[in-house]
């Protein structure tokens, strides 16, 4: 019987004080009383791995003992999907901008390590997780009645969203933006050996005539694009498509002219012969130093577009062309499809 | 895994799950008369309703505690037992909940 004494010491050791004297004689003796029934039945004692079979079949000391508790978490199921959103946005809003500038200056500036110290990020991160992670267990600990939880309204819910419609303000505003933008661009800044702002006398280098019309070009191309969004707003995956390749385009074109130094100089009538030139090098070396933020603008435009496209591509080859959103989810629950 | 051991593994689940909203029930019901924990596992084996020690020990601590059982340790065949019986409280809910179990068996039957 060494090995069922062994049992239920091990069963003991996780159970609570006050109960485990009970519990325990309570399982010795429906333990011993199989054996005895088992060894009446065979007319002979049980051979040690009998008596292994009968425990194995009882479960494992942990597993027993854990039935006797009462049932405990650390974040109760009710809690646990508000702090997996609230850990999830609080990491993203961690890992992910700094990861970037971080690829960004290796990229740009590999021998300046100064700007970001990559080696405490996971330290961050265990900051981040394990206080969230406290502030969670003390709610559930606490019994604090989260209002979000407890005091809802069906009618203050927000309206369903089809995550594919664009929004006629968004298509309005960068129609309206686009054709004041192109407007003052080419007005004010059409490429000639001076240009005039207020009293401010700009001169330029002749290649800025490449980068002005290649805004031209881009901005002419958006603002027919946000025109097609004004009577078509929901995204095709072609329209989708040519927004990630202006993006990208018009992103590359602003990080190339921050590196270009097109500014040759500046004159203004109350600033002096030298303190212009000094202010068009810092001109120039500042927009150098933009470089990286834009870089990262650049990036982000590219996985919003991505994440987009890739979004409209799988509503089509499950919807149709026009995605249904949660319209869609209910009337194919109506409709029994799945 | 294949897509019958997923089935099979599903199918476990799901009757445990069946099974175990019931064996409340099942235990109250045997419980009218006294009975000590083995013998109680014996009587609801013997009639199709298995239930191994991990599951019914704690099933009857939480019933007792509940206020639906009461239990005493006495010495039988030189061995101190635990006996369970139904209290007032128990009897009625036993009722109550074959009543229900009824209500529900006919429905599912219909459905079914």
């Amino acid at each position: 019987m060494e090995l069922l004494d062994r049992y239920l010491q091990a069963v003991q050791f996780w159970l609570p004080k006050e109960q485990k004297q009970d519990i325990i004689a309570e399982l010795s003796e429906d333990l011993r009383s199989q054996i005895e029934e088992k060894e009446a039945e065979l007319g002979r004692k049980l051979a040690e791995s009998e008596l292994e079979a009968i425990l194995q079949r009882c479960g494992s000391p942990l597993a027993v003992a854990s039935r006797y508790l009462p049932r405990r978490y650390l974040i109760g199921p009710t809690l646990f999907p508000l702090y997996r959103f609230v850990l999830g946005i609080l990491l993203l809003g961690v890992v992910v901008p700094r990861s970037v500038a971080w690829i960004a200056f290796q990229i740009l500036d590999p021998a300046d390590q100064s700007y970001l110290n990559m080696g405490n990020m996971l330290d961050t991160v265990i900051y981040f997780a394990f206080f969230t992670t406290l502030a969670f267990a003390i709610i559930q600990w606490t019994g604090v009645q989260l209002h979000v939880l407890n005091y809802w309204n069906p009618r203050k819910l927000p309206p369903a969203k089809n995550p594919n419609r664009i929004p006629l303000f968004n298509s309005s505003f960068e129609t309206g933006a686009a054709v004041i933008f192109n407007t003052w661009f080419i007005q004010v800044l059409w490429p000639r050996p001076v240009i005039e702002i207020f009293t401010a006398k700009i001169m330029l280098a002749p290649l800025w005539q490449v980068f002005f019309w290649a805004f031209v070009l881009l901005n002419s191309l958006n603002l027919a694009l946000s025109a097609a969004n004004l009577f078509r707003p929901y995204w095709s995956q072609s329209r989708a498509f040519v927004r990630l390749l202006l993006d990208l385009a018009g992103g590359s074109v602003f990080c190339l002219l921050l590196k270009a130094h097109l500014l040759r100089g500046i004159s203004v009538p109350s600033l002096s012969e030298s303190k212009a030139e000094v202010l068009t090098s810092t001109i120039n070396s500042l927009m150098g130093k933009a470089l990286p933020g834009a870089v990262i603008m650049l990036v982000v435009l590219f996985l919003i577009g991505c994440f987009r496209l890739q979004r409209v591509w799988k509503t089509d080859r499950s919807n149709g062309p026009i995605a249904p959103g949660v319209a869609g989810i209910t009337s194919s629950m109506v409709t029994g499809n799945s | 895994m294949s897509p019958s051991t997923d089935n099979a593994e599903r199918f476990e689940n799901l009757r445990l799950e069946l099974r175990r909203g019931c064996l409340s029930l099942a235990v109250l019901s045997q419980l009218k008369t006294e009975r000590y924990g083995y013998t109680l596992r014996k009587a609801l084996n013997d009639q199709g309703m298995e239930i191994d020690e991990g599951t019914l020990y704690p099933l009857l601590r939480r019933l007792e505690s509940h206020g639906l059982l009461t239990s005493e340790w006495r010495e039988e065949e030189k061995r101190n037992k635990r006996f369970y019986r139904l209290t007032p409280d128990g009897k009625q809910i036993l009722k109550q909940l074959a009543a229900e179990w009824q209500s529900i068996n006919k429905s599912l039957n219909g459905i079914l």
